[in-house]
């Protein structure tokens, strides 16, 4: 049964359509840095800022594959196109330029551009997140809501990435939590999405059968706010993978938890059905290495490149 | 070329003939500052069986440190202590879920960390390289000696039996629990999972992945202090750590693992000093080292030794 506060709400495009609007009013400013201690070889680092909605400054690690047939002793990036990895942070302080675990030789053959969104680490002034905390700072108001401004972040990530001549713009990936979906709903220029969702699909009945955070903290800020259950409720309906995986043209592979888990395949089927773009619906195994493996692969195959990037240890 | 088995591996670590006279050094340095401990009640984090508390203590070089500290609402004698060690990119957790076990449960936040990085942010990535030129600058110096201070926090304390005090943690906070458990003899229990800070110079080689890749890339921009690099590492590696280690502790660790590589874990805990000691080893698991499974195996384990 849908109840009142997880209904999609009437408004839910023209509250994205506005917050878009409100970005691109916003000159983007980017400022390109290289990163020499990040740079290797093989790929060259760079720290981005950019200008998103407040307005606000907010970060991204990108890395750029250097020419194989360039010569080795310059620092000249390559001149692509190469595939895309957006990768979109998880819930914490920190984004790290290529995922905890995952083989940093990824940047041999694709650019990387992950974001750190306003409130993470880099993105921190003058806004510094709590965690937890930031998962109800500002919701009993889909205006105020803090997410509201992380989507515009990632959105403009997106935005900047597409500038790159070194892109090849029909091999564009977001992968990471909730946020690469909900990123890939608002930007049809993702052609493939990688996510796991944890947070952002019906999150009141979620958050009610979990006492783990960071769910926990929307329990924590009723307990003390009851009162503001509705309104908290109704803001959270404006960020709910079930009204944006409509709009999601990507070709998707969602990674669903292991049978009776809150978000098991069977959980998350609605949800696949209803992207536009197919999508393969993955149950964890609870294994980091075999999920990785399988999304690497995933993404090999859709990328149309002959190896996935894998660490020593994943390789058979 | 197929991979050595994990268990098989034979480490380049060299342990320094002054590692002990170090920590016994630090140790001093650290005991001499006063904890000066404060706890704050927070409503917002508890709840009806648990009550949260915003701790700060202060470590060595006088840097104020954070934590969380939960208690379960009913208690009727003295509880056990449990220190909970983070990982490396992660927010020390609210350790409500220990404290509703029957533990007094403190998540430290070491130095850098949200809540403890006002008088030091090395950021990340960067920590794991801040400083790495000298054992007496070394990140890892102060960030292990916040670690134990967050066992004198739970000696103060009066609901807490000081002779039943265990340590945990993931990853980062596996290392954590290793470096902790030997030096500090009032633990009595310890689980580490998929320990990091274990073979140093040994994960640099066999993994590619990051956090261990940041002292690769400090190597690729200073060739010149390999030397000092792995001098300087040798004093804060759980490998020359573990035969301090006098407590029982398990030690998990995923075969597949390119975070923290199975090769290292395992040569620690074939230096872990105790017969009371046991590991497992789990095919086709990576970083998370089947903690689904094994958290049932810690929980156990703790309750054995600690008898929340």
């Amino acid at each position: 049964m849908t109840t009142p506060s997880s209904a999609m709400p009437s408004d839910f495009n023209a509250y994205w359509q506005q917050t878009l609007q409100e970005l691109a009013r916003l000159p983007a400013a980017p400022e390109v840095a290289e990163l020499p201690l990040r740079s290797t070889d093989f790929a060259t680092a760079y720290g981005v800022r950019l200008t998103s909605i407040g307005p606000y400054r907010i970060f991204g690690y990108l890395s750029i594959p250097k020419d194989a047939d360039a010569d080795a002793d310059t620092d000249a990036a390559g001149a692509g196109p190469f595939p895309a990895r957006y990768y979109l942070p998880r819930y914490g302080s920190v984004a790290d330029l290529v995922p905890q675990g995952q083989a940093n030789g990824q940047r041999r053959q694709h650019v990387t551009f992950a974001v750190c969104v306003r409130g993470q680490r880099l993105a921190d002034q003058p806004y510094a997140a709590a965690f937890p905390g930031l998962l109800t700072d500002g919701i009993d108001d889909p205006q105020s809501y803090i997410y509201r401004g992380i989507l515009a972040d990632c959105r403009r990530g997106l935005e900047y990435l597409l500038t790159r001549p070194e892109v090849d713009p029909t091999r564009i990936a977001a992968i990471g939590p909730d946020l690469a979906l909900a990123t890939a709903a608002l930007s049809p220029e993702i052609t493939h999405a990688v996510c796991t969702p944890a947070i952002f699909c019906n999150t009141p009945e979620l958050a009610a059968r979990t006492t783990a955070y960071p769910l926990e903290e929307i329990n924590d800020y009723l307990r003390q706010h009851p009162e503001r259950q509705d309104a908290a409720h109704r803001t959270l309906s404006y960020f709910d993978l079930r009204w944006f995986a409509p709009q999601v043209a990507a070709s998707t592979l969602l990674i669903a938890g292991a049978d009776g888990a809150p978000l098991d395949a069977a959980a998350l089927e609605p949800l696949a059905q209803s992207i536009p773009g197919g999508c393969e619906l993955h149950k964890s195994e609870h294994s980091g290495f075999k999920d990785g493996v399988h999304s690497e692969q995933w993404l090999t195959r859709q990328f149309g490149l002959p190896e996935p990037s894998l660490p020593p240890h994943w390789q058979q | 070329m197929p991979r050595i088995p994990a268990d098989q591996y034979v480490s380049q670590v060299r342990k320094p003939d002054d590692i002990d006279q170090f920590w016994e050094d630090v140790l001093a340095a650290t005991a001499r500052i006063p904890l000066a401990p404060e706890s704050r009640y927070d409503p917002l984090r508890s709840s009806a069986d648990v009550e949260v508390h915003e701790i700060f203590f202060t470590s060595l070089d006088d840097v104020r440190i954070a934590g969380w500290y939960a208690l379960p609402r009913e208690r009727s004698g003295p509880l056990p202590g449990l220190l909970q060690v983070p990982g490396y990119n992660m927010e020390p957790p609210v350790p409500k879920p220990w404290a509703r076990k029957g533990y007094a449960a403190l998540s430290v936040a070491p130095r850098g960390k949200l809540r403890s990085n006002r008088q030091f942010n090395p950021g990340y990535p960067g920590l794991l390289t801040y400083g790495i030129v000298d054992r007496n600058t070394y990140s890892y110096r102060g960030f292990y000696m916040d670690a134990c201070r967050g066992v004198d926090f739970l000696i103060g304390r009066d609901e807490v039996d000081a002779h039943r005090i265990g340590v945990t943690g993931h990853s980062q906070g596996g290392g954590l629990t290793v470096s902790t458990a030997a030096l500090r003899p009032e633990i009595k229990a310890a689980a580490a999972g998929a320990p990091y800070l274990c073979g140093y110079i040994d994960a640099i080689e066999l993994t590619d992945a990051y956090p261990y890749q940041e002292i690769n890339d400090y190597l690729r921009q200073n060739p010149h202090r390999r030397q000092q690099v792995t001098d300087t590492l040798a004093y804060f590696d759980g490998i020359n750590l573990a035969h301090r280690i006098n407590c029982p502790i398990i030690v998990s660790v995923g075969l597949q693992d390119s975070t923290c590589p199975p090769e290292t874990g395992y040569a620690m805990f074939n230096a872990i000093a105790t017969p009371h000691k046991q590991i497992y080893g789990y095919d086709g698991h990576g970083h998370d080292a089947n903690n689904h499974h094994h958290a049932a195996i810690i929980d156990q384990f703790m309750a054995q030794h600690l008898q929340p």
